[in-house]
């Protein structure tokens, strides 16, 4: 009966039902594609940044990230390499030596991080191959593939000469003369900067190594889920290993990220607030306008509570229906947009330094997301028809009946 | 069946536009009765229906149905005495606009959880008591003012209260209307026995009644 009343109503004043209805509508198809967009402007974020170089977890010897030195490397490192590999969420593993030293042209000086790396591994993992700017990636022999800010420091283009200077891990000095094969830029300034990479073969040769490595970056499905599958894999570790997860890495990324969310939520909070007070007035008018009937129904002899349950019902069946228009409508575009991006040209140029590398915007189907969306908007509707109800609840029923 | 014992209302009490509305009223009103209470404006009339029909507090003194005090009973008691035990018809917006006259006669029985056969036979009797018959499906704003008020009576009868309580039910009725309205609810009291006591200052309506009951600043007289 209750139920019917409210159905009634509905009907009744179509023109206030379309409006409730419309804007629950609206609000929550906003809602729905502003969290896709933002979870997955975030994933992206998180996705081209590590994807640049880092890695979602890299595996070092402890003292290593503490200390760095040549004595502190994973020797044997292939047995890694392998046991990672072998791991189902990882995506790629490449093991990378890294060595401190001085490098000089004819012009400048200044210091390099050479790294000697396996550069179809890398081109799985990071962004370096893309990252190319002139020359070739990779390249075989005493050829370097160099940061662009690094060739600019150092005042060298390609086909130019660059010396070098540095320990070797068995604590031996290696000098030797380069030819610069290949520039990149990722658009990270500071590793531009420092960092040029030699082949395996080469930088093995000349350091006398073998099967070592002082990281071995491992890249995921989804990095969010780096810390798990770090610690499900530690136990398999030597005691002095650890695989530190990004979020250990990069503290500036997570600082940079969380301060995202931040600035997301409370641009959502001030949403939720605006959408509240609409319904909530809107509801508020709704109510106010049928004070005589209600007055008339209590004098009658029917419950307050029973009249509370016609309005909360009246709300129900207007949120539920525009939900259920949305939330599937709001999930069609989030998937279609994780699908086909929407392109805001330039914002790759502009946000480089975030590790924004293309100007696709992907959104984030996450029926979960969609579901808690829902489920606020409805909670939201229902929270907005209290205060009317609290205000009907004032009147005496004859009050009610004499309301103008 | 119904006594009141020196009932006292005022307006705003202890301040100075007090209105001192109902003055030691000690009336009692037996079953079946087919009263009016009447009075110039202002003299209490809807005060004194409405503290029959618990509708608003009284200051002092006591209402009593059959052997029961009901005008100390808690908000609830009073809002299912009203529903179980009185029949209302007010001068105006007396339906719900978005229920057929069908549903809005039924309203009562439903609340008070007879079932859909019942509900459907007795809805079909007092409509053809009060000749809406054809009008059952009706929405209230395509009704015309004397059917209005026949689908509130047959709303307040429906559920066969022991007394209908109408504050000037004919108020907005021309004179022709008003005397139909009065003939039904008569033929109703003694068909039905139901007792039914309202307000008017028409006297032909007045005349109608069976005892006559009158006000005059908030005193009987
Ligand atoms: N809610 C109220 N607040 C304050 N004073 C009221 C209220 N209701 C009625 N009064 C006062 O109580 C007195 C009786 O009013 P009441 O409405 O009972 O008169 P009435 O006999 O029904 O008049 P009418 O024939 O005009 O309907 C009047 O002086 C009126 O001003
Ligand atoms: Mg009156």
């Amino acid at each position: 009966m209750l139920l019917r009343l409210a159905w009634r109503n509905i009907l009744f004043y179509k023109g206030r039902s379309l409006a409730t209805f419309l804007l629950t509508f609206c609000a929550a198809l906003l809602l729905i594609f502003y969290a896709a967009l933002m979870q997955g402007s975030h994933r992206t974020m998180l996705h081209s940044n590590l994807g640049i170089y880092t890695g979602a977890l890299q595996l070092q010897h402890q003292r290593y990230q503490e200390e760095g030195g040549s004595e502190h490397l994973i020797f044997g490192a292939a047995h890694w390499v392998d046991l990672l590999r072998r791991t189902p969420e990882v995506t790629a593993v490449s093991a990378r030596l890294e060595t401190v030293g001085i490098a000089a042209s004819r012009l400048a000086s200044g210091a390099v991080v050479l790294t000697g790396v396996d550069f179809s591994a890398e081109a799985d993992l990071s962004a370096l191959q893309k990252a190319l700017k002139s020359g070739v990636y990779a390249s075989e022999g005493l050829c370097l593939y160099v940061g662009s800010d690094l060739a600019r420091k150092l005042e060298v283009g390609l086909h130019d000469e660059l010396s070098f200077i540095g320990s070797a891990p068995d604590r031996g000095f290696v000098a030797e003369r380069f030819e610069v094969c290949g520039i990149f830029k990722t658009g990270l300034y500071d590793f531009d900067l420092n960092y040029a990479f030699l082949n395996r073969a080469a930088f093995d040769t000349l350091f006398r190594t073998h099967d070592t490595a002082s990281v071995i970056a491992v890249a995921l499905d989804d990095p969010l889920h780096a810390e798990a599958i770090g610690a499900r894999i530690a136990p398999l570790l030597e005691p002095h290993l650890r695989l530190y997860p990004w979020q250990e890495l990069l503290e500036d990324l997570l600082q940079m990220l969380s301060l995202d969310k931040i600035f997301g939520y409370v641009s959502l909070g001030l949403f939720f607030l605006v959408i509240f007070f609409v319904v909530m007035i809107y509801s508020f008018i709704n109510v106010s306008s049928r004070i005589k009937t209600f007055g008339m129904l209590r004098s009658i002899g029917m419950r307050q509570r029973q009249i509370d349950i016609v309005l909360l019902l009246e709300t129900l069946i207007l949120s539920l229906g525009a939900l259920a228009l949305a939330a599937p409508l709001g999930g069609f575009l989030a998937a279609w947009f994780e699908l086909h991006p929407i392109i805001i040209e330039g914002i790759a140029e502009n946000y480089k330094s975030y590790g924004i590398v293309s100007d696709a915007m992907p959104t984030c189907f996450d029926p979960a997301s969609i579901l808690r969306q829902s489920a606020l908007i409805l909670l939201l509707n229902l929270l907005s028809i209290l205060y009317p109800i609290g205000y009907l609840r004032r009147f005496s029923p004859t009050e009610a009946m004499r309301h103008v | 069946m119904i006594r009141l014992c020196r009932v006292n209302k005022r307006f705003y009490p202890g301040e100075a536009r007090e209105v001192h509305a109902l003055r030691d009223i000690d009336l009692s009103i037996q079953e079946g009765e087919f009263a009016v209470i009447t009075g110039p404006s202002g003299c209490g009339k809807t005060t004194l229906l409405n503290a029959i029909g618990l509708l608003d507090s009284i200051s002092s003194g006591e209402i009593w149905l059959d052997e029961r005090l009901i005008s100390a009973l808690g908000e609830h008691e009073k809002s299912d005495l009203r529903r179980d035990r009185m029949g209302f018809v007010f001068q105006a917006y007396n339906l719900v606009p978005v229920l057929s006259a069908r549903e809005n006669i039924a309203l009562i029985m439903q609340l008070r959880g007879f079932k859909p056969q019942q509900i459907e036979a007795r809805v079909a009797e007092v409509a053809q008591m009060l000749q809406i018959e054809h009008k059952l499906d009706a929405l209230p704003a395509r009704l015309s003012g004397g059917e209005q008020q026949r689908v509130a009576v047959a709303r307040a009868v429906a559920a066969k209260p022991s007394v209908i309580l109408a504050d000037e039910p004919t108020a907005n009725l021309d004179s022709h209307n008003a005397a139909l309205l009065m003939r039904m609810m008569r033929r109703l009291n003694e068909e039905e026995g139901i007792t039914v006591l309202f307000s008017s200052h028409d006297d032909d309506v007045i005349n109608a009644a069976k005892r006559i009951i009158r006000l005059k600043d908030g005193a009987l007289c």
